[in-house]
């Protein structure tokens, strides 16, 4: 157990060497350093398995292995110093997540052999290099014991993302792309960065965990009713909290910042896979599960993580419906997923948003992946209407991205139900208690239905049907290295479920809810970091209809595989048949709000390119002739001045000789005046 | 003697050099700047001081007062050593020079020897500004630093060179002359017997100034203060005295674009350090509200400036003086984060922007357009010198493990717990939009020129830049990750410095 632990930097560090190697020695290594970033990645994955063990043992960690930065500093609550350090947290949750996102990131780096170099792909060394950076930062911020760290890992995640994004930069959209991501999330993290350093002044600490941790500081001025910066500590809490969340919110893609994430489409399929499933948006919920603690001090907080969960999920969803490009559709699927999260968070599901955030971690992985196959199937092609047929050509490809579609549109009994499921339950069961939850879940819910719709529209436009192009009638064949992590992680999607059966839990009374058992520390973890712990916080009631949890579970359970088979049937009516059409003509013209997105993009565009850029040109001028004109004004006054007292120098020396004797009678004058001699 | 002999050398160095043939110029520079850095590296590692320079209870490292001059009642001396907020800038300004003769040896091509001499010259002036304690002293390595200055601008400057030196020198040294005249003020109303820092510093804490020339002894204060902070803030330079600053960027060479951001700068706000935030603790609490408004003013005015600029080194000269605001908030929070933050500023700044201005020099030797506009797809041409202007350009946002992202955490952390400043948390609030909108301008910037099909508009063909173009480029980045990764390198040193400013034990 020991030896798991400290082995624990080498699962953060291997991907860093692997970035080091392959960006010094890339050219010069078969397959251009992607095995370095595979053997870094398998070697981190192994560690992370061992560590996972460690902690179903028995165990957790933590700590620091270097001081950043020190110094004295006056905190609200009163320390009187602090300390930046960097250190290593392991406990259920972070133990998990190392594994999602090791597992996830090696899979990636086994499929872009298949999908960058057998593509003939230049700047592959670029590309492993920024791969196994991306890796680093990710794992960096997972172990991550205290806010700032994360911060830290949370900024270099987004580089890394920004560099992928932007990996084909001979192109006019994805350097634009890159900019876009990097510059909304950019807007959000201004908000966590206040967030940083608002908790740090107010509470002198840090720390995730453990009894002098920001979050049990908050716990206890709450308690004694202190005043933190002019408010009572709980309004505090949840202004610090939602300025974090501010974060969360652009890396997440959460509306209003959810507009990045579209347009990220750009990058290679692998980087999508990356982002979408283990690194960039995951990270953001990751960092509410992280301290989901201090949330649960603020039910404020709590209610604005489960509304704007919930309106996203829907929000995305409708969009997801009218997409023709395979992966806009996953790409708005993905916005529409992170919601749900959010939603099952807000609602005080720790388990149920942990839960939907690996499920949905191993079959998006696989849908982008397998979009990744069907782009090579399709000889670069990704518009779905010029696909068609795949379903008997590509098998493998086929039947594994089917298994991802069924969890993502959460038809029982893939994993995708079981997360999508509990989320709602808990939604509902507060929902009936707190009305403005209710609204939550209803979005939640109704965005079930559209999933089911846009996943299977999806599936059949691609797979099913007559070909509809050369390029569908004569795929590319594609390698071991594609269809290994779609069988991977095929098999994930469908079994991943078994985790936490809850409905079934608590219908048969077996205890089969292993993953609550084990976020709850029943195995190993910090006290203060358990699901038991937050639910003793979190300070909401909750019902059942009718006063029967089997009732309420079934209803809820009921209204959510009917609403996700009604969509995926719905699809399957209009679009699988053997020639089909488009049917968006029939929205009328909700099918022009929702192809232009709800005209999001356009708004921030116009904000950043119609009212700051020219905002910035009126100071600009105003600096040219205001400012500096006062400057230059200023020297034309002394030049001037200096012209005509130049006017005085004639040369001619009876000029001088009648100034002389004109200043001599007035200094006479004068002198005469003040002595008196008039007088 | 160790300063005297890093001095002497310098000068010396920055004289041999002027009688140099013009065909080893460059070289000879470079070998001999070699000697200040590595002098200025060992005393780095030799320092043993504590405490603040001008305070009571510390211990000056390399200390060494000899009387100069006696003026009747008062005694000019020869007064120098080191603390830990001048020791870091003294050993940026030493490596930043060296490294900037290297990246001056493509795009200088006439008058080598004087070029690289008045170089040398202006290293040796700015290390006597950073180790001068007495005022007299300290003052005429301020004005020296002017003249070398005003020449490399003038002489091997762009189109517009001479408008722009003449504004430079004018300018500053007008505010040179307004804090010439408040240090003199205050000295005849203080109860000294010299011009060393130290004993005027104990005397403004110890009771203050008596009254002068009819004026109050507060008032003689307030008053200096006041007209000691316009004089610096020329030089930082603030919002609104900082239009000379892009005109003498843009016109300038390269090296002299470094050393003017990277040091020149510095001088600004190390002095108003010195004095208006190490000797009139009072004033800064009654004017802080005033100063906090013209930080966030400078960072938020002059990132916007920034952004509605097409030429890549306008960009960056306007973003310097966002850089600086960033300093001023973190000086105006005194707490020790905030001053510590801002001295740790001075020399993360004097990094980055040097690195930066170096990549644009870089891009400007092969294509001769600055402009965004007449260039894309750089980074097909030119993949290395591109991949640092990259990470540089992150480095200017503040991204983490890069020594920018260090000091304006610690201004933001110091600033938003200031005590002597009210509304703190919101200044700190306004002032940190500055990280979005330097994202914007630097992002925009990068995507029109660096990415995208390549595209050139002036006739030259673009090959990769000579090693010894990218070789200073390197270690400067080298040295932001390094500070990044590990700030205690140097503030551990600031804050032993800067403690004693907020009345914390040395």
């Amino acid at each position: 157990m020991e030896t798991a632990f400290e082995l624990a930097p080498a699962i953060v560090l291997l991907p860093l060497a692997a970035f080091v190697v392959a960006l010094l020695f890339g050219e010069y290594m078969p397959k251009k350093g992607a095995f370095a970033g595979i053997v870094a990645t398998a070697a981190s994955f192994l560690l992370s398995l061992y560590v996972l063990a460690a902690v179903a043992s028995g165990g957790e960690f933590q700590e620091t292995y270097f001081t950043w930065a020190a110094g004295d500093a006056l905190s609200e609550t009163g320390e009187t110093t602090i300390e930046f350090t960097f250190g290593i947290l392991l406990d259920p949750l972070s133990a998990l997540m190392l594994v999602i996102v090791t597992l996830i990131a090696f899979l990636v780096h086994v499929f872009s052999l298949g999908y960058m170099n057998d593509e003939g792909e230049t700047g592959l060394r670029r590309y492993y290099a920024e791969l196994g950076l991306f890796t680093f930062s990710m794992l960096g911020f997972v172990v991550a014991d205290n806010l700032l760290m994360a911060f830290m890992f949370f900024e270099l995640v987004g580089l890394c993302s920004y560099l992928l994004i932007g990996f084909w930069f001979r192109t006019e959209s994805a350097p634009s792309a890159a900019k876009k991501a990097f510059l909304v999330t950019r807007f959000g993290d201004y908000f966590f960065l206040l967030g940083v350093v608002a908790i740090g002044a107010t509470f002198g600490t840090l720390a995730f965990q453990g009894d002098g941790s920001f979050v049990a500081e908050a716990s206890s001025a709450i308690d004694a009713n202190e005043t933190l910066f002019g408010f009572d500590a709980e309004t505090w809490v949840t202004i610090t909290g939602l300025l974090v969340l501010g974060g969360v919110i652009g890396k997440s893609a959460q509306f209003p910042l959810h507009t990045w994430l579209p347009d990220a489409m750009e990058g290679p399929t692998t980087v999508s896979a990356l982002i979408h499933a283990a690194t960039m948006v995951a990270a953001g919920v990751y960092l509410v599960a992280r301290m989901f603690g201090y949330y649960a001090l603020s039910p404020t907080s709590l209610a604005i993580i489960a509304f704007v969960g919930g309106f996203t999920a829907l929000f995305a969803a409708t969009m997801g419906v009218v997409k023709d490009d395979i992966k806009q559709v996953l790409a708005y699927s993905t916005i529409s997923q992170y919601g749900y999260m959010m939603l099952g968070l807000g609602v005080g599901g720790y388990v149920a948003g942990v839960f939907h955030l690996m499920n949905h971690a191993f079959f998006k992985a696989l849908l982008f992946l397998g979009a990744g196959a069907v782009i090579v199937l399709m000889h670069h092609e990704q518009d779905m209407w010029k696909m068609g047929g795949l379903k008997d050509k590509a098998p493998v490809t086929y039947y594994t991205f089917l298994a991802g579609a069924l969890a993502l549109a959460g038809i029982i009994p893939f994993s995708g139900f079981w997360s999508k499921d509990e989320i709602l339950f808990d939604a509902i069961i507060l929902g009936l208690e707190e009305p403005i939850f209710l609204a939550a879940y209803a979005m939640g819910l109704l965005a079930v239905f559209f999933t089911g719709f846009y996943t299977f529209r999806m599936v059949f436009l691609t797979f099913h049907g007559e070909p509809r192009s050369d390029a569908a009638r004569d795929p590319h064949p594609i390698g071991w290295n594609i269809k290994f992590p779609l069988v991977t992680l095929g098999v994930l999607a469908l079994v991943a479920g078994v985790a936490n059966l809850a409905p079934v839990g608590k219908l048969t009374g077996l205890e089969i809810t292993y993953l609550e058992f084990w976020l709850d520390g029943q195995y190993g973890g910090y006290a203060d970091l358990t699901y038991s712990e937050y639910g003793d916080t979190v300070p909401f009631e909750t019902t059942y209809i009718a006063g029967s949890e089997t009732i309420t579970l079934l209803i809820a359970a009921g209204l959510g595989l009917g609403l996700a088979v009604g969509g995926a049937v719905f699809a399957m009516v209009l679009y699988n048949v053997p020639e089909p059409v488009p049917h968006t003509e029939n929205l009328g013209s909700a099918r022009t709000v929702l192809r232009s997105n709800y005209y999001q993009d356009e708004y921030q565009v116009w904000l950043a390119e119609k009212f700051t850029l020219p905002l910035a040109r009126t100071a600009d001028r105003f600096d040219q002739s205001v400012i500096d004109g006062v400057v230059n004004g200023v020297s034309s006054v002394s030049l001037f001045g200096s012209s005509r007292m130049q006017r005085l120098q004639t040369g001619v020396v009876t000029n001088y000789a009648a100034l002389i004797i004109a200043g001599f009678i007035a200094l006479l004058l004068v002198l005469g005046v003040l002595g008196g001699w008039f007088v | 003697m160790m300063i005297e002999t890093l001095l002497a050398v310098t000068f010396a160095g920055a004289l041999l050099t002027f009688l140099a043939p013009n065909r080893i110029a460059g070289k000879l520079a470079f070998a001999i700047s070699l000697i200040p850095a590595g002098l200025s590296l060992w005393l780095f590692t030799m320092f043993d001081g504590s405490g603040n320079a001008l305070l009571e209870g510390g211990e000056l490292a390399f200390e060494n007062q000899i009387t100069w001059i006696s003026l009747g009642a008062y005694e000019i001396s020869w007064y120098v050593g080191l603390d830990g907020i001048s020791l870091p800038l003294v050993v940026l300004t030493t490596v930043l020079t060296t490294l900037a003769i290297v990246s001056s040896w493509t795009p200088i091509d006439m008058r080598e020897s004087q070029f690289y001499g008045l170089v040398l010259f202006i290293e040796a002036n700015l290390i006597g500004v950073f180790v001068a304690l007495d005022f007299f002293m300290w003052f005429i390595f301020w004005e020296a630093v002017l003249i070398p200055m005003y020449l490399l601008i003038g002489v091997w400057g762009g189109p517009r060179r001479k408008y722009a030196a003449i504004k430079f020198f004018i300018y500053t040294n007008v505010a040179s002359l307004v804090m010439f005249g408040a240090f003199m003020a205050l000295v005849f109303s203080l109860d000294v017997t010299s011009f060393a820092l130290p004993e005027v510093t104990q005397a403004m804490l110890n009771g203050g100034p008596e009254s002068f020339a009819g004026v109050g002894g507060s008032t003689v204060a307030s008053l200096v203060f006041i007209a000691m902070f316009l004089g610096f803030a020329v030089k930082v330079p603030v919002v609104p005295f900082h239009t000379w600053l892009p005109d003498a960027h843009v016109e300038a060479p390269t090296p002299a674009s470094v050393l003017l951001a990277g040091v020149l700068l510095k001088m600004g706000t190390y002095a108003l350090l010195r004095v208006n935030f190490t000797m009139f603790p009072d004033q800064v609490e009654a004017y802080a509200i005033p100063i906090a408004v013209i930080a966030v003013i400078s960072v938020i005015y002059g990132a916007m400036l920034a952004l509605a600029q097409t030429d890549l080194k306008r960009i960056v000269a306007y973003s310097s003086v966002s850089s600086m605001g960033y300093v001023i908030l973190g000086l105006i929070a005194y707490t020790n984060f905030g001053v510590g933050g801002a001295t740790f500023q001075m020399v993360s700044h004097g990094l980055i922007s040097g690195l930066m201005f170096m990549a644009v020099g870089v891009i400007y030797n092969a294509t001769h357009t600055r402009m965004v506009t007449d260039m894309s797809g750089m980074a097909d041409k030119m993949p290395i010198a591109v991949g640092i202007l990259i990470a540089g350009a992150f480095g200017y946002m503040g991204l983490p493990l890069m020594s920018g992202f260090a000091a304006e955490y610690f201004i933001f952390f110091g600033a938003f717990g200031s005590e002597v400043l009210e509304y703190a948390p919101l200044f700190t609030a306004l002032a940190m939009f500055g990280i979005v909108i330097v994202a914007g301008y630097l992002l925009f910037a990068m995507q029109r020129t660096l990415f995208g099909p390549y595209r050139l508009e002036t006739d030259y063909e673009v090959s990769r830049a000579p090693l010894h173009d990218v070789a200073p480029m390197f270690v400067l980045l080298g040295l932001i990750i390094a500070l990044g990764v590990a700030p205690e390198l140097i503030l551990e040193m600031i804050f032993d410095a800067v403690d004693p400013i907020l009345g914390g034990d040395a």
